[in-house]
């Protein structure tokens, strides 16, 4: 059951993927472009050169914490739409220490950043959590607007009182001391020793989902909280446990962008890397497993695009419909099965009632 | 005492007017959907597509007449291919609806610079784009303060008043306004009275369709006077916390879209007093979220007295 | 009299998986009172949903005086001169009565209004014109269940109906609702010509109104007869299949017999989801190795009652000792693990997890158990596994195993899983809230041994039941309560039904006496 049932949804993705590219290639036709080469430069440019593989395993990271942060909280019941805002506070943080902090042993300032990150990021989680738990206040809202309030405050921060005083540097706070930057594991790449991190935050989370205690009683929260409190689950406290933990997932990714790649806090630190990630987290249904897998796919996609608009000038945007597209063809997939299979069921009634009265 | 009063004049009220509009029309049409019971949190991304459209077919229609026409065309499209996904394929509202947010920001971005070869901000090649009209009435002119608020607005804004209205009394007075209310409340009561939830549905999220992307075609055309990247900038969800406030009740909603258009415009007021904008722009965005709280709180504490004064 | 006013021909009723209706054909005569009987899943309502244009019939036709009905349309059904009342009402709870009864046909001033006044003025008419008292102007959640059954009947009236479906109709209501309900049917037959079907399967009821009778038994028609030429032996045989109604339980004398109380209540107030007040004042004692059952119409406080005791709801007023421990502080997982356990009405709200597998939910609640986990923190798969495939296999569970989804059982199998992972708790104290509410007999049998049998053993079980009949089976004592307050203490052996029903509906001795 459970097998067919994973059959069937790989088949759908696969539907959902081949028709939602058969749908940018269209788009390309229609804006005069060749889709073919499209593709190809795509392809290439996700996997060509050492360089373009590395940019392509560091977007998969991103969209892969990204993806696992929406999917912990959407395992307990709640809709985390606001790691983008969670995302600027944990680089924000991160990097006003990873300032503060110059001259200190890295093993030492490192942990300590990355701390201030999760705390940063799992704070502003918290309260949206708190707001839903307590007051039944819509998460799905309140953490959407605390995105726009925590992305203009923090331009404010680099625009304002802690602006850096380099000179060159318009807006962004100070840089980092050069020794705390995660080192590059393919030169000229966006790829940085932030990858193994990545990869033991996405074990813990795998495991903390499928396999412990408390990823089930998240589970059954998430299905029916009522029914979770009957059964002596402490439903209010997991549900904002897991939401804290998608909050520092976020603020984690703000600071391995910041240090891995901007040695600073800068207002352009993340574009819409949580909401490319719940995009993937959806596509998966919030199956660890699969949040890897898809974010290798949307990884290649991601870095492909930018190098088709580079070589085609074909706006990489595409790359987002597309996503989206896959999205509305998997959102309809359950419907569409159902009134298939209500179609077929009717015929072959009809067919079989035909037959009685025949006999 | 003298700084208060500079703060709090009537360009603030002008502003608040001003501001509130797009999330008045937006909310206008999230509510619809609420009321059939399917709230649309994708009328940000239909906002944001009505902007474009609504900019589009200004200029490529010359007039905007056009660019309306275009944008509510565009809005009963958008409302019906919602409507399919979940209504008939039975989708997850809040998965369409995200989608349809990301959706929006990627196909509006595509094609401005696929239609343009522009991109961020839509500069229209010949020069001026032709907007949305401002309206005067010459006596009102005479009335101070009543005068300087309630003329020289663009169209839509009058249009957003009348429409709270038509709203309210198309709810609440006529037939189809109960229709429209028990297909959210009750849908079987609706169909065992022989009429369709669905089709309720269907044109709920038609008429929100059209209506965000009225809102769209009044931030770009009448608020702004061109379409950039993101311009929605999450109005589309103060219009839900808007509606969510205000119970879905088409005048009170319109409360509410004025308190948040209040709590910008100050800001905006600030800003002159040399208080960073960036810092006065989360003004309306947090203040929206502590009307949503103070709205819970209220309930919670309506229902202990009705609990302490029942057990007496 | 004779002239067959409906007519079923070769009817047939295929859901995903499941045949509803099976070939059935059969006549309704004008102006006489029919009763439609079967177990749950027979597909009586099936049946009637298809007469009312609700569902489209696989197969076969349905001939409404004289025609054939073409397309399935509750609005065709209606002009037709059909009506019908569900077992859940279709009321929407914020409308009023008059909005509610002109729903659809709703009076109009301008072309385009809505015209209250006369919409009021109209079902005023009706009310008058059949007896059936109700005012027009109140919102339909703020009234009685019996009096909403009313609006349901006048929306049928309004829409012209002269054929009435009553779906279950008194499975809501008091005895002495009953019997004014069917006084009415009386008088509208009688009066007004009117035909009604009425589905049931409360046999005496069927012998008290019906004319005649049909018989149904897994989606096919067992028999049509005359209500005089039967008996509700004879229609119950018909109706299972077999020749016995339930068997007799196995109760004997219980095992621990130091008759020590388990559970007190002191003088505890508690609100409902409203915050409006759903238990007044209510003091009792529960012992071990009895079964306390509690008598009551549904809303007078019976489910605040038994969420009050589990911690689901929190006190207002007064307090709760289990054990000698007050629970007036704890989470429903404290009181657990004082040893309470809890099958909760509400099966899919409360008692499962429906996209969960059989298995999940059985184990439920224990997989920090150190049987099924490494340092509460590692779940040991297999063990759940296996010990979920022993309780299925113990408590005779039904489906298609431990891996599929709870939610794509029977009712009957659901309430199982509910009843199996609670019971294999092995707590001292039992809250057992409808536990066979829409579940076939074989389960119910089933389900009332298992409660029989941990009362032998010694359990302290709070029984709270809609079901008079279930409530006298299994109760050692039983308690009435109206609106939040206790108004009779009995053993069943010593008092009659009907007097039972005179303090469910706010009787009291003193008013008796």
């Amino acid at each position: 059951m459970k097998k067919k049932n994973m059959l069937e949804y790989l088949l759908a993705l696969l539907i959902s993927v081949v028709l939602a590219m058969a749908v940018g290639a269209l788009i390309m036709l229609a804006t005069g472009h060749d889709p073919l080469e499209g593709y190809v430069l795509m392809f290439q440019g996700a996997f060509a050169t050492q360089r373009a593989l590395g940019n392509t395993l560091a977007k998969a990271a991103t969209l892969c914490l990204t993806g696992l942060a929406t999917a912990v909280a959407a395992q307990a019941g709640i809709f985390n739409v606001g790691g983008e805002g969670q995302l600027y506070l944990g680089a924000m943080a991160s990097a006003v220490l990873g300032a503060k902090l110059a001259g200190m042993s890295p093993w030492i300032a490192v942990p300590l950043c990355l701390l201030a990150a999760m705390a940063a990021g799992g704070l502003y989680a918290w309260i949206p959590g708190v707001l839903k738990v307590k007051m039944k206040v819509d998460e799905v809202i309140t953490t959407i607007l605390l995105n726009t309030a925590a992305i203009y405050f923090c331009s404010y921060l680099a625009n304002g009182p802690l602006k850096t005083m380099e000179r060159g540097i318009s807006s962004g706070t100070d840089s980092v001391d050069p020794a705390f930057m995660f080192d590059k594991l393919i030169r000229r790449s966006n790829l940085t020793e932030s990858l193994f991190l990545t990869i033991i935050i996405t074990v813990f989370i795998w495991y903390l989902m499928k396999k412990s205690t408390t990823g089930f009683q998240m589970k059954l929260t998430g299905q029916n909280g009522r029914f979770a409190r009957y059964s002596g689950i402490k439903s209010d406290r997991l549900a904002l446990l897991s939401m804290v933990i998608s909050g520092a997932i976020c603020g984690l990714v703000g600071m391995f962008e910041v240090f891995g790649l901007h040695k600073r806090f800068i207002v352009t630190v993340s574009n819409e890397f949580y909401f490319d990630g719940m995009l993937v987290a959806m596509i998966a249904r919030y199956n660890p497993v699969g949040i890897i897998l898809m974010s290798l796919f949307f990884g290649a996609m991601k870095i492909g695009g930018a190098a088709m608009e580079l070589n085609a000038e074909i706006p990489s945007t595409l790359v987002v419909i597309i996503q989206s597209i896959i999205i509305f063809f998997m959102a309809a997939e359950g419907g569409v099965t159902t009134l298939l299979k209500e179609r077929i069921s009717r015929r072959r009634t009809a067919a079989t009632l035909q037959k009685g009265d025949q006999a | 005492m003298n700084e208060l009063a500079s703060i709090l004049n009537i360009g603030l009220l002008q502003n608040t007017l001003r501001t509130a509009t797009p999330v008045v029309l937006c909310a206008l049409g999230c509510l619809m959907t609420d009321h059939v019971g399917m709230m649309n949190i994708g009328c940000d991304g239909m906002m944001l597509i009505g902007a474009f459209a609504a900019v589009m077919g200004s200029w490529l229609g010359g007039s905007w007449m056009t660019g309306l026409l275009l944008a509510l065309a565009i809005g009963l499209i958008l409302g019906l291919f919602y409507g399919v996904f979940v209504i008939k394929l039975k989708s997850d509202e809040f998965i369409i609806g995200v989608a349809l947010n990301i959706f929006a920001g990627g196909v509006t971005t595509f094609l401005l610079r696929e239609l343009t070869g522009q991109s961020g901000t839509f500069h229209a090649p010949e020069g001026n784009l032709s907007v949305l009209p401002r309206l005067n009435a010459a006596w009102l002119d005479n009335i101070p303060v009543i005068g300087q608020i309630f003329n020289n607005n663009t169209l839509l804004v009058y249009v957003s008043w009348i429409l709270v209205l038509v709203c309210w009394v198309l709810l609440y007075r006529t037939p189809a306004g109960f229709w429209f209310r028990s297909a959210g409340e009750h849908p079987q009561s609706l169909r065992s009275a022989g009429k369709s939830p669905e089709k309720m549905k269907y044109i709920a999220s038609v008429l929100c369709g059209m209506l965000a992307c009225l809102s769209g075609a009044h931030l770009s055309m009448g608020y702004l006077t061109t379409f950039s990247e993101n311009m929605s900038n999450s109005r589309g969800f103060i219009a839900v916390a808007c509606v969510i406030f205000g119970r879905s009740n088409p005048p009170k909603v319109f409360l509410a879209a004025l308190l948040f258009g209040f709590i910008d415009a100050l800001g905006m007021r600030l800003q002159t007093f040399g208080i960073s904008s960036a810092l006065t722009s989360t003004f309306p965005y947090i203040g929206t979220v502590l009307m949503m709280v103070l709205l819970v709180w209220r309930n919670e504490q309506k229902k202990k007295k009705l609990a302490v004064s029942g057990l007496r | 009299m004779s002239e067959n006013i409906v007519s079923f021909r070769h009817v047939s009723m295929q859901f995903p998986g499941v045949l509803a209706n099976d070939d059935v054909s059969f006549d309704i005569r004008k102006g006489e009172v029919f009763a439609l009987v079967g177990e749950n899943g027979a597909g009586k309502s099936t049946l009637m949903n298809i007469l009312y244009g609700m569902n489209t019939p696989t197969g076969g036709q349905v001939i409404i005086k004289g025609k054939t009905v073409e397309r399935f349309d509750p609005s065709q059904a209606i002009a037709m001169g059909v009506g019908m009342v569900h077992q859940h009402f279709m009321l929407v709870p914020s409308f009023t009565v008059a909005q509610n009864v002109t729903l659809g046909r709703e009076p109009r001033k301008w072309g385009f209004v809505s015209d209250l006044k006369k919409a009021n003025a109209i079902v005023d008419g009706l009310v008058e014109e059949y007896g059936l008292t109700v005012n027009t102007r109140d919102r339909v959640q703020d009234i009685s269940v019996g009096l909403q059954q009313r609006v349901e009947i006048l929306k049928t009236l309004h829409r012209g109906a002269d054929i009435l479906i009553l779906d279950e109709p008194t499975a809501v209501l008091t005895p002495q609702e009953t019997e004014e309900l069917f006084s009415v049917i009386r008088r509208i037959v009688r009066e007004k010509h009117m035909t009604i079907i009425i589905i049931t399967h409360k046999l005496y009821e069927v012998m008290a109104i019906s004319d005649r009778v049909g018989v149904m038994r897994s989606g096919k028609l067992v028999g049509v007869e005359n209500t005089c030429d039967v008996n509700e032996r004879i229609l119950a045989s018909m109706m299972v299949g077999r020749d016995v109604l339930l068997g007799e339980l196995d109760r004997h004398d219980p095992e621990v017999m130091d008759n020590d109380v388990a559970v007190t209540l002191d003088h505890i107030q508690v609100t409902d989801d409203r915050g409006l007040p759903a238990i007044r004042d209510i003091s009792l004692e529960l012992h071990r190795g009895e079964i306390l059952g509690i008598a009551g119409i549904e809303g007078n406080g019976q489910s605040q009652l038994i969420e009050a005791i589990t911690a689901m709801r929190p006190l207002r007023g007064g307090d709760i000792r289990i054990g000698g421990v007050s629970i007036r502080k704890m989470t429903p997982g404290q009181v657990r693990a004082l040893g309470v356990a809890h099958v909760p009405e509400e099966r899919l709200k409360t008692g499962v997890s429906a996209p969960a597998d059989v298995t999940d939910n059985l184990i439920a609640g224990r997989e920090k158990e150190k049987r099924f986990s490494l340092f509460r923190t590692h779940m040991k798969r297999k063990a759940v596994r296996q010990y979920a495939e022993e309780l299925f296999e113990q408590y005779d569970i039904r489906g298609a195993g431990v891996d599929v989804p709870v939610g794509s059982l029977s009712g009957g199998n659901m309430q199982k899983v509910v009843v199996a992972r609670e019971f294999s708790f092995n707590t001292p104290v039992l809250m057992i809230s409808q536990p066979t509410r829409g579940v076939d007999i074989g389960a119910m049998e089933a389900i009332h041994q298992f409660i029989i049998d941990k009362r032998n053993a010694g359990c302290a079980i709070l029984l709270i039941s809609a079901d008079l009949d279930e409530l006298f089976r299994l109760s050692d004592r039983l308690m009435t309560i109206y609106e939040g307050r206790i108004t009779g203490e009995f053993t069943p052996s010593t008092i009659e039904k009907t007097e039972i029903s005179y303090y469910m509906t706010g009787g009291s001795k003193e008013a008796q006496a």
